[in-house]
């Protein structure tokens, strides 16, 4: 039993563990500065480790996100704590922050796990995978997923049943049931927020049925049948295993809506959606696939011609707003929507609908810092003290925010901003 | 070695007890596991013929067999003439 919480110094506190926070801590790193990153999750690598492939390039995303985290883990001059809750952050004054955390029970002395994965084989428990956005089952001991990191097995306690099959099987022995929560005190320099950003969760949209309707599925479950590590064998519908053949996209689902409490673009969907098309028509040949907007937005280097690029393929581009999602008798689903260009309102029948959902912002950072208020704009985004002269700076000085945490971003300006709140930071501390 | 193994489960076990729904649920899983293996024990088939023989709904059906397949016990079979339904099969048949 932990009495006293240990306490660990570094220069830098990066808050999250995805793209954003991995690029500033691997900066700070490299240029001699010791960083504590604070990952949630059981693994880093956020919501770009779980992507198919990224646009416009489409390069393999596993395969760019891979030995970025592989970089980070085995840097020297960084300590990882995943599955970690950061629970306040202090400031006593300048260069003098203090943040208490908690590290959650995996249940396996990470150290000496081989990944081999005989405890995964042995559970007998099958839950659902939110690795695999609930498309398949995994088990109560397990690797939370192949390009995990660290690679290291963690026991689901809640949906344990206690057999002990997994302690029994493992070569290292490394399964301990005796784990309890830990407690740091954390003392750093300087804090970087990178808590990244939720999915908009389209169940709140009644007349999308997603949720009900079983082949109503949003595009990051598509980004998981798109996969190399995917969880069917190829793209299936998953209420009855249907190769489908013809897909509808519907954009801005849950973004641009005053009425859904997300009034501005996501910035993405666009074109994930637009690649996720065209990664389809490689994958389903013979498939009809069409992609309702409202406008396509294609800003980036290379973006509009990624569209192009589609629609040369052949994905059918409707300038329509969808009313309506409902579901036939075979699984099949009609799409009412008002043709933008005709103004007319139309019915269209497809057998698997993928929502384009939005990126909404994730407040919990503004609730960390006891002592100075970390403050959010009005969309609930970290506010950007001055966004365009130093747009990684916050309302609390000596703490700086990288990636979408101050607003939806694609991946390339994620990292230039993790760029920017790392040299901020340096700057900070050689102050 | 193997009785220290054990022990640390059994210390957990003192403290914390199972809730009846995770039970429930693993009684669930291994009765729905055992239908879908008989079921495939008479021949391939397909995930709608897999829920009409063993009266599993089809979404249900479709996450077992992914799973099972995952885990090794099933295996993909082949599609149909229309490229439209794959069949599954026990993956002990594809060995013999």
């Amino acid at each position: 039993m932990q009495k006293e919480p240990t306490t660990l110094s570094f220069d830098a506190l990066v808050i999250g563990g995805g793209i954003a926070g991995g690029e500033a801590a691997l900066n700070l790193a490299s240029n001699g500065y010791k960083v504590i990153i604070i990952e949630k999750r059981l693994s880093l690598g956020g919501k770009m480790i779980m992507l198919s492939k990224v646009f416009p390039t489409l390069d393999c995303s596993a395969c760019i996100t891979t030995p970025k985290v592989s970089e980070i883990s085995r840097h020297p001059n960084i300590t990882i704590f995943t599955e970690s809750d950061l629970t306040s952050v202090e400031k006593r004054g300048e260069h003098d922050f203090v943040a208490k955390v908690t590290r959650r029970p995996r249940y396996v002395v990470a150290e000496d796990c081989t990944a081999c994965q005989l405890c995964e084989e042995a559970c007998p428990v099958i839950v659902k995978d939110q690795f695999q956005y609930n498309l398949v089952g995994r088990k109560a001991a397990y690797i939370p997923f192949s390009i995990a990191s660290p690679k290291v097995a963690a026991i689901d306690i809640e949906n344990c049943t206690l057999c002990g099959a997994c302690e029994k099987v493992c070569p290292p022995g490394c399964i301990d049931f005796t784990q309890e929560p830990r407690d740091y005190v954390i003392t750093a320099k300087t804090a970087i927020v990178a808590t990244g950003f939720k999915l908009y969760d389209p169940s709140n949209v009644p007349r999308y049925n997603y949720g009900e309707a079983k082949n109503v599925i949003t595009s990051m479950q598509m980004e998981r049948l798109l996969a190399p590590t995917r969880p069917f064998h190829t793209i299936l519908r998953s209420s009855d295993g249907k190769v489908p053949d013809k897909i509808a996209y519907v954009l801005c689902a849950g973004s641009r809506d005053d009425s859904l409490g997300n009034p501005i673009c996501s910035q993405i969907c666009c074109m994930y959606s637009i690649k996720q098309a065209q990664l389809l028509m490689g994958a389903l040949p013979m498939a009809d696939i069409t992609i309702y907007y409202i406008d396509i937005r294609a800003y980036g280097k290379g973006y509009e011609e990624f569209y192009e690029q589609a629609a040369g393929m052949g994905v059918r581009f409707v300038k329509g707003k969808i009313g309506r999602i409902s579901e036939k008798e075979n699984g099949n689903l009609t799409l009412r929507y008002e043709d933008l260009a005709s103004g007319k309102l139309k019915e269209a029948d497809h057998d698997l609908v993928v929502l384009s959902v939005g990126v909404k912002p994730n407040s919990e950072p503004a609730g960390l810092f006891t002592t100075h208020k970390l403050e959010l704009d009005s969309l609930q985004f970290v506010k950007q003290s001055d966004p365009l002269l130093s747009p990684a700076k916050t309302t609390i000085e000596g703490v700086f925010v990288a990636g979408t945490a101050t607003g939806p971003k694609d991946i390339p300006d994620s990292i230039l901003s993790a760029g920017s709140a790392s040299t901020e930071a340096i700057c900070y501390l050689n102050q | 070695m193997s009785t220290e193994k054990i022990m640390t489960v059994k210390i957990l076990r003192d403290r914390r007890k199972v809730s009846d729904e995770v039970k429930e649920n693993l009684k669930q899983f291994n009765k729905d596991k055992k239908s879908i293996l008989t079921e495939l024990g008479l021949g391939e088939r397909t995930i709608a013929q897999l829920s009409t023989g063993t009266g599993i709904p089809r979404d249900k059906t479709m996450f077992l067999v992914m799973s099972l397949v995952k885990f090794g016990f099933v295996s993909v079979g082949s599609v149909d003439d229309n490229d439209e339904y794959f069949t599954y099969k026990l993956k002990k048949n594809e060995q013999n």
